[in-house]
């Protein structure tokens, strides 16, 4: 991986402009222990190995994947909510990855974080108005917290007079109403919005969707999205990053990655969405399940299910020996497009069923 | 009703007429469903499709006999195969169901007991309808597993759920309800729990199933798009009652109730970048003070003056197919070819 390593090809994704968030290499491995008193280490998750990649000003980049793919990691570990193993995240130009909690304080007014389900979320001993205001309680800097909290109410679609009114109060979409609203106190630069809508009704996805939109615009907003589903991250996001087993595969723009995928797994995942359009569309069913995070397959992670590696080798139970030896760089297949793989899908190349089960 | 299955194969499997289903509280009458017609022949996959408190699970469960009649106001037919399963005691129905009925549901979690292995799990499930040795019950059900697509199925009856993937827990909670051959797989949710590329093997395994042993599905989803690809006909549910009724392709192509509408237009399609979503105004209804009229009046941006007061009648009113909506079929095409029109405008 190393010629990702170097920001000169990655900045070559979109160039012009810094990163708001450059992350190189990032890895965190979880240690399984075993015993009481004498914990020994006995495993390790693989949540995220050696991720890289930038989040630009003003745009929003998706992150899609299975679950345990590493995606909610990867949110912690950008926000400090947990240390990394090693790697390390530059936001807005400063070096992260060794501050300790208090050099972090003045940098949460920049990350905020919007969180997948409205229920759990939101304090339901606090009124909306407590929980809208909490940001200026903790970093202080706003004298009328009432009259600011009122104006986020209203910007975000609540009635401001139902500021005393307490979360079990309102329905699903109103909560994550609330949540977009305390996420937005502080005027933050980044907003990491964690499957915000999965959780909502369709009708009210949609609102709530529009509703980041917006917001984007009225505010100059940076997102990262995170989400499995992928119809979502494609209508919300400029730039796409798919993860498998804690590495990303491919990086490029909503349009490129999905009509032009190069991963063989992209291609997978996107074949497996229903469509809504009827049935007969070509589908790539991918055999097995994800491996397992603690031991995660040799080479590449996904040679072990790749219906690529198989055609290239021309056997169901055979894939080529670099497959199996050595994790592909990330590297740009075409301009600004990048994959993680030996033999990337060419334009309009078509998977043909694995036939093995 | 007849002629609004694309494919009919033989008669009516199962028979709702008119059901509904109350809830007495100390707030109110909680009406979960209100009025509901559908029928499901064998071989054919009936789409369920509403949002979360629409009636779709009740309505299943009423089938089924799960509902408590004691705390639970149920009227209406529930015809399969010639009986009424409304009027049943519940030996008799206990009889009936995981046997000629059988349902799989959306938490494989926590449908297997965490402390018994799978097999014994489904050996027990064999064994509560046919009088089968302990042997003969366990070969079935590795033939099962087998037919599921379990790897190794020999050796996997022995494992605890927990070592299961959630897809794998599907797999098995498919057999079990296939153990006895039933006439109608009701499944509520089935993919709604599992990653986008177990559904697709879920719902291909589902399908196959169909096929191979001529059943009938009732699938019961949010997700719109997965209904568009496997079922052949399909039910829009809003606040407990059927707004539209239809052959997959004719609800799809040419919606004729303005909630389908507004269902289609706020999904994000994978297909099409860059279209505009409308969502629908407001949020769903109580089920204890349900509009009165038509229950989407509130939200519904072509409502006049009948909306509010009269209860629209479900009925084919010349679109085609069946529909509760007081709007003319004139007026219907011409409004959804306008929003139609209105939103693929935005994407270019």
């Amino acid at each position: 991986m190393s010629q990702l390593a170097e920001p000169r090809t990655m900045t070559a994704e979109r160039p012009g402009g810094d990163a708001l968030v450059s992350v190189r290499n990032l890895t965190k491995r979880f240690p399984i222990t075993r015993g009481i008193i004498f914990q020994r280490e006995i495993a390790r998750v693989h949540a995220v190995e050696d991720v890289s990649f930038d989040i630009f000003p003003g745009e929003t980049l998706g992150l899609v994947g299975e679950s345990g793919s590493g995606k909610s990691t990867t949110a912690r570990l950008i926000t400090k909510l947990i240390d990394a193993t090693s790697g390390s995240v530059v936001f807005d130009g400063q070096e992260i990855t060794g501050y300790s909690r208090r050099q972090m304080r003045p940098l949460r007014r920049e990350m905020q974080m919007i969180f997948q389900d409205p229920y759990s979320s939101l304090n339901p001993r606090q009124t909306v108005g407590q929980i809208i205001g909490s940001p200026y309680a903790i970093q202080g800097g706003e004298r009328n917290v009432r009259r600011r909290v009122q104006e986020l109410m209203n910007r975000v679609g609540l009635n401001p007079e139902h500021f005393n009114r307490y979360p079990h109060e309102f329905s699903g979409g109103q909560r994550q109403r609330i949540g977009v609203a305390r996420a937005l106190a502080l005027s933050p630069k980044l907003i990491i919005c964690d499957e915000p809508v999965s959780a909502l009704d369709v009708s009210i996805q949609a609102q709530i969707l529009n509703l980041l939109e917006g917001l984007q615009q009225d505010f100059n907003l940076t997102y990262l999205f995170i989400s499995h589903d992928l119809s979502v991250v494609r209508h919300i996001s400029d730039r796409i990053a798919v993860m498998y087993l804690g590495h990303v595969v491919e990086v490029g723009s909503a349009e490129e990655l999905y009509e032009n995928p190069k991963h063989p797994y992209t291609a997978s995942l996107l074949s497996a969405v229903p469509q809504g359009t009827g049935g007969g569309h070509h589908r790539v069913v991918l055999a097995g399940d994800v491996p397992s995070p603690i031991d995660p397959p040799p080479g590449c992670v996904f040679h072990t299910r790749c219906p690529k590696a198989r055609m290239v080798s021309g056997s169901p139970d055979e894939v080529p020996e670099n497959c199996r030896t050595e994790f592909p760089p990330l590297g740009e297949v075409e301009p600004r497009h990048l994959a993680a793989c030996w033999y990337p899908l060419k334009a309009g190349e078509e998977l043909r069923q694995a036939a093995h089960r | 009703m007849s002629q609004v299955h694309a494919s009919p194969r033989g008669e009516p499997l199962l028979e709702v007429r008119d059901l509904r289903v109350h809830f007495p509280t100390p707030d109110g009458v909680v009406k979960a469903v209100d009025g509901l017609s559908f029928s499901v022949r064998r071989g054919e996959t009936f789409g369920i499709v509403g949002e979360s408190g629409s009636g779709k699970s009740v309505t299943c469960l009423t089938a089924l006999g799960l509902i408590n009649r004691k705390s639970a106001l149920v009227e209406g037919e529930v015809f399969f195969k010639g009986r009424d399963l409304l009027k049943l005691s519940n030996e008799e129905l206990q009889k009936i169901r995981g046997k000629e009925l059988a349902m799989i549901f959306q938490d494989p979690f926590a449908c297997l007991h965490p402390m018994y292995r799978v097999g014994d799990q489904l050996v027990e499930a064999v064994q509560i309808h046919d009088d089968m040795s302990r042997k003969a019950a366990r070969e079935r059900v590795v033939e099962l597993l087998a037919a599921v697509g379990i790897p190794r199925p020999r050796e996997r009856v022995r494992d605890y759920p927990h070592q299961y993937s959630g897809g794998m827990r599907q797999r098995a909670m498919i057999a079990m309800a296939l153990l006895h051959n039933p006439d109608i797989l009701i499944a509520d949710e089935p993919t709604t729990a599992l990653d986008v590329t177990v559904q697709a093997q879920i719902l291909e395994l589902i399908e196959r199933i169909k096929e191979e042993f001529q059943i009938g599905v009732i699938l019961i989803t949010h997700d719109l798009a997965v209904i568009a690809d496997v079922a052949q006909t399909v039910m829009v549910m809003y606040a407990g009652r059927s707004m539209e009724l239809g052959a997959r392709d004719a609800v799809f192509d040419k919606p004729l109730h303005p909630y389908t509408w507004g269902l289609l237009e706020s999904i994000p399609r994978v297909a099409s970048k860059g279209e505009l979503l409308v969502p629908i105004e407001g949020a769903p209804p109580s089920l204890i003070n349900v509009p009165p009229g038509c229950p989407f009046h509130p939200r519904c941006p072509h409502r006049f003056s009948p909306c509010d007061d009269q209860r629209p009648d479900f009925k084919d009113r010349g679109g085609g197919h069946p529909e509760a909506c007081h709007l003319s079929a004139e007026d219907k095409r011409r409004l959804w070819s306008e929003r139609e029109a209105r939103r693929t405008k935005v994407a270019v």
